[in-house]
C-alpha cells in the first residue's frame, strides 16, 4: 500500500503511519501534507479512495471532511469533482433504497459543509426535499402512509446529521434551520406511533396496562436532539478538527450541489387498513429497517453516564464498525475499542452488541459474528470486557422468563459457544438454585439447553468437570448420547425373532446388498410375517444403528438405503411413524435426532407435512415448555423449506438475466443473418441478393444456435417457475398445518379467554389461585394506570428466584412465544398466503392470545379485523 | 465485507499443489466454492462437534474428515461442504481463529474436496505438519512423527521399555498452552484428559482388540460396519493408498 492510501486509511488511528502523535490536528496536517503533493498524478485514485474510507470509516468522517476542505483550497477542481460524485452516488442511493449509504452520505454532506466545502443552504435543500417526501408519505391521498418506514428513516437522517453540524447550521442559516425543525414536528405529530410489540425483547413490554407509551426509535432520537439544542449544540463524542483550520477554512470556495430528488410516492391505498395495507407496511419496515432496538439490561448505576445524544452517536459509531468491518477482526475489534470519544463505554459497547445479536426479526449478520467480536473484545480488552458481558448475562438470565423465545435460543446458542471459547469457566453455582424451580422454570430450562448446547460442542465429561462448583447440576446436563438400538446384543439380553431380523438385515448392509434387495426380502419374507410395525422397527432401528457411528456414516446409509424407508413409509401416516422410531433410537441424543431428521428430510424421505405432525404428537407437546428437542426439529424443517425456496428465487432471478441475454444475443445474431441476406453483393460480376454463401452459411448456424439458447434458457425458466409454483404451494399447506396445531394445542390448554385477555394475566393465574381472595385486586393492581406494574416476574429485586408460574401456564407462555417467534421469523412467506390463513386458521373462534401471538409476530395490528 | 483492509481478491495464501489447473483458475475454484478446509483440529474431535459449530453459519451438506493414510485415524484436519457460498464465506469470517475442542482452529476456503483429498500426505500417514513438529502436542498425537521415532530410538537404547510413544508425556509442560484473553486458564489439564473416556459413549464401549487403545476407538468409529474390519469403510473403498506420489502439499497453510 502507497503511502498516501495507508495515512488516509490509518488517519486518527494510533499507528505507526502518524509516529507517536494521536492529536487530530497533527493528523490532517500530515495527511493534507502528502495528499496535495500526490493529488497532482494520483488524484484519479485519492478520489475514489478517500470516498470510500468515508463511506466504510464513518465515525471519522469529520476528519475526512477538514481535509476535503483543505483540499479544496489547494485544487478546486477536485473538490468539486468530489462532491459531484458523492451527488451521483447520493441520489443512486436514494433511488435503491440504499439506507446505509444515504445515512453515512448526509453525513458527509454535513461535514462538508462545516469545511467550508458546501453551503449551508444546500444541506438544508436536501433536508427539505428528505422531509416534504416524508410529510407527502402520510398523506393518504397523495401518498401511502403504510410506508410511513420510509418517511421515519429520512426523518432519522436528518436529524442524524445535527450532531455533527447543527451548531454551523444555527449558526448560519438559524430561520431555515428552524423551518426544518418546525416541519420535523408537524412530521411527528401526524405519523403513527411505532408499536411493534412483536420486535420487543421482552414480553411484556407490549401490555404493561399502564397507561405509559415507550418512545419509539424516532421520538426518541427527537428527545435527544431536543437536548443537544438546548446544550448549545455542544457533542462530546463528534470531533469537530474543522475549528482548528477555521481561519483557513473560510477562504475556500463553496460547490454547488446538484438537485437531489426523493424517489417516487408509492400509489395510495384505497384504505389504511386490511390485508393489503399490513402487507405493504410488512414490505416497507424490510426495507427502511430500525437499525436498533435498545436492550437496557443494565441498572443506570452502572451505565457509563452520558449525554443522551451521546449515547446515540457510540450506538452509531459501533453499528457502523460492526457492518463495515465485518471479517477483519482485529481492526473490528481496535475500531470498537478506540472510538473518538473522550469518555468510557464498555458498558453501552456490550449493549449494543447484545441488542444486535437478539435484534429481531433478525440481526444485520448471523449471530455467529457477534459470538466473534464479544471474544474479540475480551481479548482486547482483558481487565473490563469480560465483566461487563457476565454482567449482562446475569441481567438477561434475571429476565429470562419475560424475554422472547427466538432471543432466548440465540442466548443459549452464543453462550454455550463464548464458554466453549473460554474454557468453559463460569460461576454455575450462583445458578445451582435453579434445581429447586419446577422443571419448566424458564431459568431452569436456559441452564439445561446451554449445556446441552456445551457437551455438543465438546463432550460430556468436560462439561462434568466444568460444572464441579456445581455438581447437582449434573442433573440438568444431557444424557450421555448413545443410541438407543432395542436390537443389541451385546448385554445379552434375550433374544426375539426380531433381534434375528435385524441381524440378517445386518448382515445384507455388510454383504453389501443393494436397496432393492433388501426391499424385496422385506416385502417378501418380513412384512407378510411379522407385519409392517415390524417392519419399521427393525429397518429403522438396524440401518440407524449401521448409520450411528457419525454424520458421515448417517448419510451413508441414507444415500445407499433412503429407498428402503421411502418404500415402507410412502405417506404421511407412515412417515410421522418414522420419525417417531428415528426419535426413539436417538433419544439420549437430541443433536442425532435433528440431525437424523434433517438428513430423511433432505432427501426427501420425509416431508415437512410430517414432521411437523410429529412434533405436535403428544409426547413432543408434553415437551413444550421444557426442552427445546422439538423446536429444534421443527426449526430446521422450516428453515430447509425457506432455504429450498430462496434457492428456487435465486436461480430464476439468475435465470432471467440469462434469459434477457440470450434474447439480446439471438435478436443480434438474427440481425445479423437478415442484414447479410438482403446485402446485394457481386457474383460473377453480376448483383446477387445475399452476402457470400460461407460467409451467409456461419450467420445462419449462429442465429440458429442463438434461437435454440434462447429457447433452452427460457424452458429451463418455465420449469424453475412450475417448481417454485409447486413449492410456494406446500409452503401454504405447511404454515396452515403449523398454525392449526398451534391453534388446536393452544385451545386445549389455554384458559378461557375471559380469564386470561393477556400473558400477565395468563402468568399470574397461578398465583391468583392461591390467593384467591386477591384476585380482584390483583387484576386491578394491572390495570392501574398511575403504577407500572413490576417490570419482570423474576425480577423483583432481592427475591429475584420466585417463579410460581403453573406448569400449565408456563407451557402456554413457551408455545405462545414460538408462535409468535415463528410468524416473525417467516413474517414474508406468511403474508403471501395472509388470506388463505384468516380463512382457515385465525378465524372467529381462534383464542384471542394466539391470534394475538400470531398478530404481533406479523407487526399487525389487532384490532384491523380483515374480513378477507 | 469491509475492502479497505482486506484484498477481496486473494481468498488463501495457501496454494494447494495438487490442484490440478493454473493459477487463476485455483483462485476461480476459490472464489465459487462452497467448500472450506478447517486445520489445526485436535485428533479427537468429531464430525458431530464439527457439525454443532459450522452449521451456526449455515446448513451443512457434507463434512469429510482428514484420516492418517496409514491409521485411518482422524489426523487433524477436515472439510465442510456448505449449500451457499454466502454461508461458505461466513464460516470463513467468523468461525476461523476461534477455538473448537480446547484449539483454536483454521478455517479456509477450499477448491472443494475430491476423493483421495482427505488422506494426510505426511510420509508417515498423517499431516504434513505433524511429521516436522518438535513441540508437544496433545490434542494431535503427542510429539510430532520424526521426534516420535527419534525418542523411540533413544528409548529403545536405554530400554524404557514397550508404550505408545506418541502419547508419553514430556518432561515439561508444553510452553504455552494458556491462550490470552481475559479468562485464566482453568478446567483440565490437557494431559490428565482420559482419552478413552473422551468421547461419547458409543464410540467407548466395545472391548479392545488391540494395544493401542486410542486407535482403536478411531478405527472403529470410522467403520462404517461394526462388525467387519476397519479397511471395509466403503466411504473410501475405491481409493485406499492411492495418493502416496508426493508430500509437499501440506507445507503448512499460513
Amino acid at each position: 500500500m502507497s503511502s498516501w492510501r495507508s495515512l488516509l486509511l490509518r488517519i486518527g488511528d494510533k499507528c505507526p503511519d502518524y509516529g507517536t502523535s494521536s492529536d487530530f490536528k497533527e493528523h490532517i496536517e500530515t495527511c493534507f501534507g502528502v495528499i496535495r503533493r500526490e493529488l497532482e498524478h494520483s488524484s484519479d485514485d485519492i478520489l475514489p479512495f478517500l470516498l470510500q474510507c468515508a463511506e466504510q470509516l464513518p465515525h471519522k468522517i469529520p476528519l475526512y471532511g477538514t481535509l476535503v476542505g483543505l483540499l479544496n483550497l489547494e485544487n478546486e477542481d477536485f473538490v468539486k469533482q468530489m462532491v459531484e460524485t458523492t451527488q451521483a452516488n447520493f441520489q443512486d442511493a436514494l433511488d435503491f433504497g440504499n439506507c446505509d449509504m444515504i445515512r453515512i452520505l448526509m453525513r458527509f454532506l454535513t461535514v462538508m459543509m462545516c469545511s467550508k466545502v458546501l453551503q449551508p443552504s444546500s444541506l438544508v435543500v436536501v433536508f427539505e426535499t428528505l422531509l416534504s417526501s416524508a410529510s407527502t408519505t402520510l398523506d393518504e391521498e397523495k401518498g401511502n402512509p403504510s410506508w410511513q418506514a420510509r418517511g421515519d428513516f429520512y426523518v432519522s437522517c436528518i436529524l442524524s446529521c445535527l450532531p455533527w453540524g447543527g451548531s454551523e447550521l444555527v449558526e448560519q442559516v438559524p430561520e431555515e434551520i428552524e423551518c426544518v425543525m418546525v416541519g420535523i414536528e408537524a412530521y411527528l405529530s401526524i405519523r403513527r406511533h411505532n408499536s411493534d410489540t412483536g420486535l420487543s425483547f421482552f414480553e411484556d413490554d407490549d401490555e404493561s396496562g399502564s397507561g405509559v407509551v415507550e418512545k419509539d426509535f424516532l421520538e426518541d432520537l427527537w428527545g435527544r436532539i431536543q437536548v443537544l439544542s438546548s446544550n448549545g449544540w455542544k457533542v462530546d463524542s463528534v470531533p469537530r478538527p474543522h475549528l482548528s483550520f477555521e481561519a483557513q477554512l473560510v477562504a475556500g470556495k463553496s460547490h454547488e450541489f446538484g438537485p437531489i430528488n426523493a424517489p417516487e410516492q408509492p400509489e395510495p391505498l384505497s384504505e389504511v387498513s386490511g390485508v393489503l395495507y399490513g402487507k405493504q407496511k410488512h414490505n416497507a419496515e424490510l426495507k427502511y429497517p430500525q437499525r436498533i432496538r435498545r436492550l437496557n439490561i443494565f441498572p443506570a448505576s452502572k451505565t457509563e453516564d452520558m449525554q443522551p445524544i451521546d449515547r446515540f452517536i457510540v450506538e452509531e459509531y459501533l453499528l457502523d464498525v460492526l457492518l463495515f468491518l465485518n471479517g477483519c477482526r482485529k481492526e473490528c475489534a481496535s475500531f470498537m475499542v478506540g472510538l473518538p470519544v473522550p469518555f468510557r463505554y464498555d458498558y453501552l459497547m456490550a449493549e449494543t452488541i447484545f441488542s444486535q445479536l437478539l435484534l429481531l426479526p433478525l440481526p444485520p449478520f448471523k449471530p455467529i459474528y457477534y459470538t466473534l467480536v464479544i471474544m474479540d473484545l475480551c481479548k482486547a480488552l482483558p481487565g473490563a470486557f469480560p465483566g461487563v458481558v457476565a454482567g449482562a448475562v446475569r441481567a438477561l438470565f434475571e429476565k429470562i422468563a419475560d424475554l422472547d423465545m427466538e432471543c432466548q435460543t440465540r442466548l443459549i446458542l452464543w453462550f454455550s459457544h463464548h464458554l466453549s471459547n473460554f474454557q468453559f469457566i463460569w460461576p454455575w453455582e450462583e445458578w445451582a438454585f435453579v434445581l429447586d424451580l419446577p422443571k419448566w422454570a424458564p431459568q431452569r430450562v436456559f441452564v439445561q439447553e446451554v449445556l446441552e448446547r456445551e457437551v455438543r460442542l465438546s463432550y460430556w465429561d468436560k462439561v462434568k468437570q466444568s460444572i464441579e462448583n456445581a455438581p447437582a447440576l449434573e442433573e440438568l446436563l444431557p444424557p450421555k448420547g448413545s443410541p438407543n438400538f432395542i436390537y443389541s446384543i451385546e448385554d445379552g439380553r434375550e433374544r426375539t425373532e426380531q433381534h434375528a431380523l435385524s441381524a440378517e438385515l445386518n448382515n445384507k448392509v455388510k454383504g453389501r446388498q443393494t436397496a432393492r434387495e433388501i426391499i424385496s426380502w422385506v416385502e417378501e419374507s418380513v412384512f407378510p410375517n411379522h407385519g409392517w410395525d415390524v417392519v419399521l422397527k427393525v429397518v429403522v432401528h438396524t440401518l440407524l444403528d449401521i448409520g450411528s457411528k457419525s454424520f458421515t456414516h448417517l448419510i451413508t446409509v441414507l444415500e445407499r438405503y433412503g429407498q428402503v424407508f421411502a418404500r415402507i413409509c410412502p405417506d404421511h401416516d407412515k412417515q410421522v411413524m418414522l420419525i417417531a422410531e428415528v426419535g426413539s433410537y436417538w433419544k439420549n441424543n437430541a443433536q442425532m435426532t435433528a440431525v437424523a431428521i434433517d438428513r430423511m428430510m433432505g432427501y426427501r424421505l420425509i416431508s415437512n407435512l410430517a414432521i411437523v405432525r410429529w412434533v405436535f404428537s403428544p409426547a413432543n407437546v408434553e415437551q413444550f415448555h421444557t426442552s427445546d428437542r422439538p423446536w429444534e426439529v421443527l426449526r430446521n424443517a422450516i428453515g430447509k423449506t425457506y432455504n429450498r425456496i430462496s434457492d428456487l428465487r435465486n436461480e430464476i432471478s439468475s435465470l432471467k438475466k440469462s434469459v434477457v441475454s440470450a434474447e439480446a444475443a439471438a435478436a443480434k445474431a438474427k440481425a445479423e443473418l437478415d442484414a447479410a441476406e438482403s446485402k446485394l453483393s457481386l457474383v460473377d460480376g453480376e448483383p446477387v441478393l445475399g452476402d457470400n454463401p460461407v460467409k451467409l452459411k456461419r450467420l445462419k448456424a449462429n442465429a440458429e444456435k442463438a434461437k435454440e439458447e434462447e429457447v433452452s434458457v427460457h424452458e429451463s425458466l418455465e420449469a424453475k417457475e412450475a417448481l417454485l409454483a409447486r413449492a410456494l404451494d406446500e409452503n401454504e399447506a405447511l404454515f396452515l398445518s403449523l398454525y392449526k396445531n398451534f391453534s388446536n394445542v393452544l385451545m386445549e390448554r389455554l384458559p378461557d379467554p375471559s380469564r386470561a385477555r393477556t400473558l400477565r394475566e395468563l402468568k399470574s393465574i397461578q398465583a391468583d389461585e392461591m390467593t384467591v381472595d386477591l384476585d380482584e385486586s390483583s387484576v386491578m393492581e394491572v390495570d392501574n394506570e398511575s403504577r407500572r406494574p413490576n417490570k419482570s416476574q423474576s425480577n423483583g429485586g432481592k427475591d429475584s428466584n420466585i417463579y410460581n408460574v403453573g406448569e400449565k401456564e408456563q407451557w402456554c407462555l413457551s408455545t405462545l412465544g414460538y408462535v409468535k417467534a415463528f410468524a416473525r421469523q417467516y413474517a414474508s412467506e406468511i403474508w403471501a398466503h395472509i388470506e388463505k390463513l384468516d380463512a382457515d386458521v385465525l378465524t372467529e373462534n381462534v383464542h384471542p392470545l394466539f391470534k394475538k401471538a400470531v398478530y404481533s409476530g406479523l407487526s399487525r395490528p389487532v384490532n384491523d379485523v380483515s374480513s378477507g | 465485507m469491509a475492502s479497505l483492509f482486506k484484498d477481496l481478491t486473494k481468498l488463501s495464501a495457501y496454494r494447494d499443489r495438487r490442484f490440478p489447473g493454473n493459477q487463476e483458475e485455483f483462485e476461480q475454484a476459490l472464489h465459487t466454492s462452497t467448500t472450506v478446509y478447517i486445520g489445526n483440529m485436535s485428533f479427537y474431535t468429531t464430525e458431530e462437534q464439527v457439525y454443532e459449530l459450522f452449521s451456526r453459519a449455515g446448513e451443512i451438506k457434507k463434512i469429510t474428515m482428514g484420516l492418517d493414510k496409514n491409521s485411518k485415524t482422524p489426523c487433524g484436519f477436515c472439510f465442510v461442504l456448505y449449500y451457499s457460498r454466502e454461508d461458505t464465506e461466513d464460516a470463513m469470517k467468523f468461525i476461523s481463529g476461534t477455538i473448537l475442542d480446547d484449539r483454536p482452529i483454521r478455517v479456509d476456503f477450499d477448491w472443494g474436496f475430491q476423493e483421495g483429498r482427505q488422506w494426510g500426505r505426511g510420509r508417515s500417514g498423517g499431516q504434513v505438519r505433524d511429521e516436522y513438529r518438535t513441540d508437544y502436542d496433545p490434542g494431535r498425537g503427542g510429539y510430532g512423527k520424526l521426534v516420535q521415532q527419534e525418542l523411540e530410538a533413544q528409548r529403545q537404547l536405554v530400554d524404557y521399555g514397550t508404550g505408545s510413544l506418541g502419547s508419553f508425556p514430556p518432561v515439561m509442560p508444553p510452553p504455552h498452552y494458556g491462550r490470552r484473553g481475559g479468562h485464566n486458564q482453568g478446567g483440565s489439564h490437557p494431559q490428565s484428559r482420559d482419552y478413552h473416556h473422551r468421547k461419547r459413549h458409543r464410540e467407548d464401549d466395545r472391548p479392545p482388540r488391540e494395544s493401542s487403545k486410542r486407535t482403536l476407538d478411531h478405527e472403529s468409529r470410522r467403520n462404517f460396519d461394526p462388525n467387519s474390519r476397519p479397511e471395509k469403510n466403503p466411504r473410501f473403498r475405491e481409493s485406499a493408498n492411492s495418493d502416496d506420489e508426493e508430500e509437499d502439499g501440506g507445507k503448512q497453510r499460513p
